[in-house]
């Protein structure tokens, strides 16, 4: 289980002032849980799955993962990043594995398990292809494999379909959809798009800029699994809609 | 072009002293070909050993930059000091402490090719990804594995940049020193034709030496082919030369 109890976050800017990208977060995530965080630019949403990451330490509160505290990046979470970030020169495969190897943690199955990984990603054949010769929409397929391959028991994802194309998105929710299904970890998944959040989550997280905040949470009531064909459920309009008042309400207020 | 060249020395009746004809430089490279052979050789010794010190120098101490900003405030200065100074004023000077030797000539080769190739290897490390770099950190790599299995391979195209403007300045550097002083090397030989007016030799020599920086720089560019086949490919930045 991840836990935000009250955490802050203040970034000191090159000139010296203070930017507090986080204020009182409190959320907990369970295992197994899908969350989608949405909100608009600068809401803090990357920040906050940098804290969960370990990446950046809290400035207030606390970040615990199963009861302890994060406080450096941990062999059971995993980040998928916006841009796929893959090695450009190493192949599919070598990029696949780089973590494990990365951490001394590869062993005699990580190739094979990284072959059927990618089989079941529709890369197979491609194993040794470099970076540069995937389209866009298979290198973060790839980058999704590299997450996947460490067996986290959380994923974090930061916009990663936001550089595709809407039909590659849309096509590759469905996929994270069903890999997911079948291994269950924990994700915390930013995003920008409100069907897609609404889509993927249990619960979708509405996040108020500057500094970033928890405007409301959202249970998304939808069965899984998960298809478009619910785009146009009742309930799939009712979450939609009261992601989008939470953030267009907050803008307006702040014109006002 | 040579036709062209060949048909207005003859057209115009340019005197050979002036701009000889390039049959005429032809004829009189190969009379004397073991000499020029010889000073060919003596002047690849010097381009390879200078081109190989700057190699050895340059990536440490890229290195060395792009660990630290404190390190690069204190170099960087006194880097550009060595660029600043004029190599042909420098020369006699390394002759006289180091004597007549191939070491002075080999310096100041160095001297000419090595700095692109730090500048280039530095914004290479530098240039990597923030988010590749984060990703080792959440793969909880340490700052010496960042180095060698992140920052280091993405310089590689980069280090290639420097290398190919290296590898042209070399010729450069070695021709600079032999003209300062040597008794050997193609240099030396476009000086003392030169000094008896036989322009065709002196001509022959400087296109040799257009031709040896040709394919070094075309050796760099294939080993970057063999050995990174990815790189060739890759954005690379190799900064104007010194």
């Amino acid at each position: 289980m991840i836990g935000l109890a009250h955490t802050g976050k203040t970034f000191r800017g090159r000139d010296g002032a203070e930017v507090e990208a986080l204020r009182d977060v409190s959320l907990s995530v369970a295992d197994g849980e899908f969350v989608a965080i949405v909100g608009a630019s600068g809401c803090g949403k990357s920040t906050l799955l940098r804290l969960v990451a370990g990446l950046v330490p809290a400035s207030t509160g606390t970040v615990t993962l199963q009861g302890q505290a994060v406080t450096a990046p941990r062999e059971d979470t995993a980040m998928v990043f916006q841009a796929p970030t893959l090695l450009p020169w190493a192949d599919v495969l070598r990029n696949v594995t780089f973590p494990l190897r990365l951490m001394g943690k590869a062993g005699s199955d990580t190739e094979d398990r990284a072959r059927a990984l990618l089989a079941t990603a529709g890369l197979k054949g491609f194993e040794t292809k470099l970076p540069s010769e995937l389209s866009g929409g298979m290198q973060q397929r790839v980058a999704i494999c590299r997450a996947l391959l460490q067996n986290p028991r959380v994923l974090l994802m930061d916009e990663p379909f936001g550089a595709l194309d809407a039909l590659t998105r849309e096509e590759m929710s469905l996929e994270l959809l069903r890999l997911w299904g079948e291994r269950r970890m924990a994700v915390i998944f930013v995003t920008h798009s409100i069907p897609e959040a609404v889509l993927l989550a249990d619960r979708v997280v509405v996040m108020s800029p500057r500094p970033g905040r928890i405007a409301d949470i959202v249970e998304v009531g939808l069965p899984r699994p998960r298809s478009f064909d619910q785009e146009g459920s009742d309930e799939f309009q009712r979450c939609a809609r009261r992601i989008r008042d939470r953030i267009f309400g907050e803008r307006r207020a702040a014109a006002a | 072009m040579l036709l062209l060249w060949e048909a207005a020395v003859h057209a115009f009746g340019i005197r050979e002293f002036i701009l000889p004809a390039p049959s005429a430089v032809w004829t009189a490279t190969i009379a004397v070909w073991p000499t020029v052979l010889n000073h060919t050789l003596a002047t690849l010794v010097t381009v390879l050993l200078g081109f190989a010190a700057s190699v050895v120098i340059s990536l440490p101490l890229a290195m060395l930059i792009a660990a630290s900003p404190a390190i690069s405030a204190a170099l960087y200065p006194l880097l550009v000091v060595t660029q600043s100074i004029p190599k042909v004023a420098l020369a006699p000077i390394l002759l006289v402490a180091l004597g007549a030797n191939e070491l002075p000539r080999i310096i100041v080769t160095f001297l000419v090719a090595f700095f692109p190739l730090v500048v280039a290897s530095v914004a290479g490390l530098l240039a990597t990804p923030p988010e590749l770099i984060e990703l080792g950190r959440a793969c909880r790599a340490g700052r010496v594995q960042e180095l060698v299995r992140i920052r280091l391979p993405y310089a590689v195209p980069f280090v290639f940049g420097g290398l190919k403007v290296a590898a042209a300045l070399s010729v450069v550097g070695a021709v600079v020193a032999e003209f300062v002083g040597a008794d050997a090397g193609l240099g030396y030989l476009i000086q003392t034709s030169m000094a008896f007016f036989r322009s065709p030799l002196a001509f022959g020599a400087v296109l040799i030496l257009a031709v040896m920086g040709i394919l070094l720089f075309q050796a760099v560019a294939l080993t970057e082919r063999l050995l990174f086949p990815w790189s060739s490919g890759a954005q690379t930045g190799a900064p104007p030369a010194a």
